[in-house]
């Protein structure tokens, strides 16, 4: 026992202690907002576009045009009389043509075709095609004798739903979805870099030739142990800092809420969206399922980087099914914040492979109402019984890879290796 | 006293009998040479002595009590043939902790490792890294490590590899040393003429059964062939010569195998007998390098595989 105290030690501080520790603690959550942030800015920014359009319909006027060109600008309608521009629109100064034939009002008409010399994709036609239908729109609208009134009444009456938990007033399936989504990918990421970094770790010590020293004072299974235990707190570690550091934000909002308003409404905003959960229940599974999962699949990462000759192609394709299961838990999640009562939501959160995701996504949407308790607990017992049987496993494969050198590992040999006596 | 015995050891894998019944015992305070050809099984079986594999049967008796990996590794030092040092660790720290592992406390490790690079003129690399050391100097600082907690049993497996004469003979004194303050070494290697050089008594393995044992001068007087040299002037023809064949002839020089029953002293006296002048007449014994061939000679050099149930 003392022994592993030792080496979970070494691996604990010789991790926290380098400067790369400190840098991700940082970049992650940046890296994070950016990725969020990143992929909706460059979602919506598109290429502009000017289009020339020859209307011989007699309905897109050059007022109606310009009023649609002042909307969004980036697609820009310029009205063309002379047809002779459909031969050279590119030297005109577009970036293609429209010719809008003669359309009865009553029907409209379909697949209008827009000359372009290079494709630009589904999305720049939907955005021509919505910016066409609002100056139709109006056409149509004013055949028909709609005036403003009735516009605003046709466009802003609609009626929704809203879903009412009766067992949990307070539940708000949005709130719990986004809860879901950062607890099931929390988890999803430190599954794969903490778990690779153990694998590299139990690599580095067969490469450096260091494992059979070590071994002949401590058992490769307190080595093994110890290095799990080690890395999984430096990953609890990293994520106290980042609650620490939400918290330490939500404070100074809450200081801050009386004199400024937009951190005011930042902090009433989060403390509406947790009194939606119940927070110590989803924080107390979160460090639950966080080293169940880890203790589950990092061992199968240590197994499989004992296995390894310092070739790192051999580590790729011996540790891709399991960083499969991983990503197959993240497409199980994604079903099950959509259904969280679901066959699939169940049993994935009930399957040790995938539980720690899977339960994780589902938990915000309510104990007991959508997750009944027996399955939490049964849940939780085969996480454990799951993680103490690949962790045995493990230990026999290790105990064998970490002295054997020179030969290439093949998936049936570490098989064998798990099963002998 | 002998601070190790092993009784009809047996480890089999898959697809080899690595080690098939081996016995030995090994006095305390002695250096003990672990000779065989590669895959002879010698890793094996320090690999069972240290705990790190267990046997599949026989007994192992480590300072007169049934071996216990758990408590008795903590009394063995054992520098593996695949040795190594974490690279990035500064050294000082590293050997703190690989002592501590062994179950020393950090002052008394501490305390020890100052002594130990004193004496070998490291206290300079304390917080250098080992990636910063050559390959010698990572060597004598893996041995440091392997002796720093004063085992009874050292186990060094092939401990000059890679290192030059100088800091070979180095950790050749302090082997002596170690042995002289009452360690047992356990010294693995196949180069015959460091285990002439260094120990007393040897064990030869080959194909996982030990086939020789005993102490050097003890094997060389069971291998010798009765084989003299002789340095004279004057010497006779050996045309009809009924005591001895001759083995080898130079001006001045003849090596000879002399028939059964027949006296080193009747040698001498033909040769006085016939007027040569003699300078010198001395036994030829084997070296162990021969003696090695002959018993290895003749066995595959490489072990097959077979099947083993």
């Amino acid at each position: 026992m003392n022994k592993i105290l030792l080496i979970l030690n070494r691996e604990y501080l010789s991790r926290v202690k380098k400067k790369s520790f400190l840098f991700t603690t940082i970049l992650f959550p940046a890296m994070f907002i950016a990725i969020i942030f990143g992929t909706s800015y460059l979602g919506n920014s598109v290429q502009k576009l000017d289009i020339a359009v020859i209307d011989s319909s007699g309905y897109f006027g050059d007022s109606l045009l310009a009023k649609v060109n002042a909307m969004d600008s980036s697609i820009i309608f310029s009205p063309v009389k002379d047809t002779a521009v459909q031969s050279n629109f590119r030297n005109a100064g577009y970036d293609g043509y429209i010719i809008i034939p003669p359309v009865v009002w009553q029907t409209g008409r379909k697949n209008i075709k827009f000359i372009t010399d290079k494709t630009h994709g589904v999305g720049t036609e939907s955005l021509i095609d919505n910016k066409l239908n609002v100056i139709w729109n109006e056409v149509v609208n004013e055949k028909l004798g709609i005036d403003n009134e009735k516009k605003i009444v046709l466009s802003t009456s609609s009626i929704s739903i809203k879903e009412e938990n009766q067992k949990n007033k307070n539940s708000n399936s949005s709130v719990s979805s986004t809860i879901g989504y950062v607890c099931g990918f929390l988890i999803y990421f430190i599954l794969l870099i903490y778990g690779s970094q153990v694998m590299m770790g139990v690599m580095e010590e067969k490469t450096n030739r260091i494992a059979e020293v070590v071994v002949s004072s401590v058992k490769p299974f307190q080595l093994m142990l110890g290095k799990i235990i080690g890395i999984s707190l430096v990953a609890l570690t990293q994520f106290f800092i980042w609650v620490a550091c939400i918290f330490l934000v939500y404070t100074v909002g809450k200081i801050m809420g009386s004199e400024s308003a937009v951190a005011g409404s930042i902090v009433t905003g989060i403390q509406k969206s947790f009194a939606s959960v119940n927070l110590p229940l989803i924080l107390g599974c979160f460090a639950f399922y966080f080293m169940g999962g880890f203790f589950f699949y990092s061992s199968l990462y240590a197994a499989i980087g004992s296995a390894i000759n310092e070739d790192v192609r051999e580590a790729q394709s011996l540790s891709f099914p399991i960083t499969l299961l991983i990503i197959f838990a993240i497409f199980m999640m994604t079903v099950a914040i959509r259904d969280p009562s679901g066959p699939i939501a169940v049993w994935g959160s009930i399957i040790p492979f995938t539980s720690p995701i899977v339960m994780m996504a589902r938990l915000p949407f309510g104990v007991p109402d959508t997750v009944p308790v027996w399955q939490l607990i049964l849940s939780m017992v085969l996480l454990v019984i799951g993680f103490l049987c690949t962790t045995w496993i493990a230990a026999k494969i290790y105990r064998t890879g970490i002295l054997m050198y020179g030969k290439k590992t093949t998936w049936k040999e570490m098989i064998k290796w798990a099963f002998r006596k | 006293m002998n601070v190790l015995e092993v009784h009809d050891l047996k480890k089999y894998f898959a697809t080899q009998k690595a080690v098939d019944g081996i016995s030995m015992n090994i006095e305390e305070g002695g250096i003990f040479g672990l000779l065989g050809p590669n895959g002879a099984g010698k890793t094996t079986l320090l690999r069972m002595i240290t705990g790190i594999f267990y046997q599949d049967s026989g007994d192992i008796i480590f300072d007169g009590k049934k071996f216990n990996p758990e408590k008795d590794i903590a009394h063995i030092g054992y520098m593996p043939e695949e040795r190594g040092l974490y690279k990035k660790m500064k050294i000082g720290e590293q050997a703190i902790y690989l002592a501590r592992l062994k179950g020393l406390s950090k002052s008394d490790a501490n305390a020890k490792i100052k002594v130990w690079f004193e004496r070998l003129e490291m206290e300079s690399w304390w917080n250098k890294k080992v990636e910063d050391l050559s390959k010698g100097m990572s060597q004598k600082l893996q041995f440091v490590t392997t002796v720093l907690h004063n085992p009874k049993l050292i186990i060094l497996d092939e401990p000059f590899s890679g290192l030059d004469p100088v800091n070979a003979n180095l950790i050749k004194d302090e082997i002596f040393n170690l042995a002289k303050n009452g360690s047992t070494v356990i010294f693995s290697t196949h180069r015959m003429e460091q285990v002439e050089e260094i120990c007393n008594r040897i064990v030869l393995v080959n194909k996982g059964k030990n086939i020789l044992d005993g102490t050097i001068a003890n094997i060389k007087n069971n291998f010798k062939e009765n084989i003299y040299s002789l340095l004279a002037d004057n010497l006779p023809s050996q045309e009809n010569a009924t005591l001895f064949e001759v083995v080898n002839q130079k001006p001045g020089k003849l090596l000879l195998k002399l028939k059964d029953n027949i006296k080193p002293n009747d040698v001498l006296l033909h040769f006085i007998n016939a007027g040569s002048a003699i300078h010198a007449f001395n036994e030829v014994l084997p070296s162990l390098n021969e003696i090695f061939i002959k018993l290895v000679e003749g066995t595959a050099t490489a072990r097959q595989f077979q099947n083993v149930n």
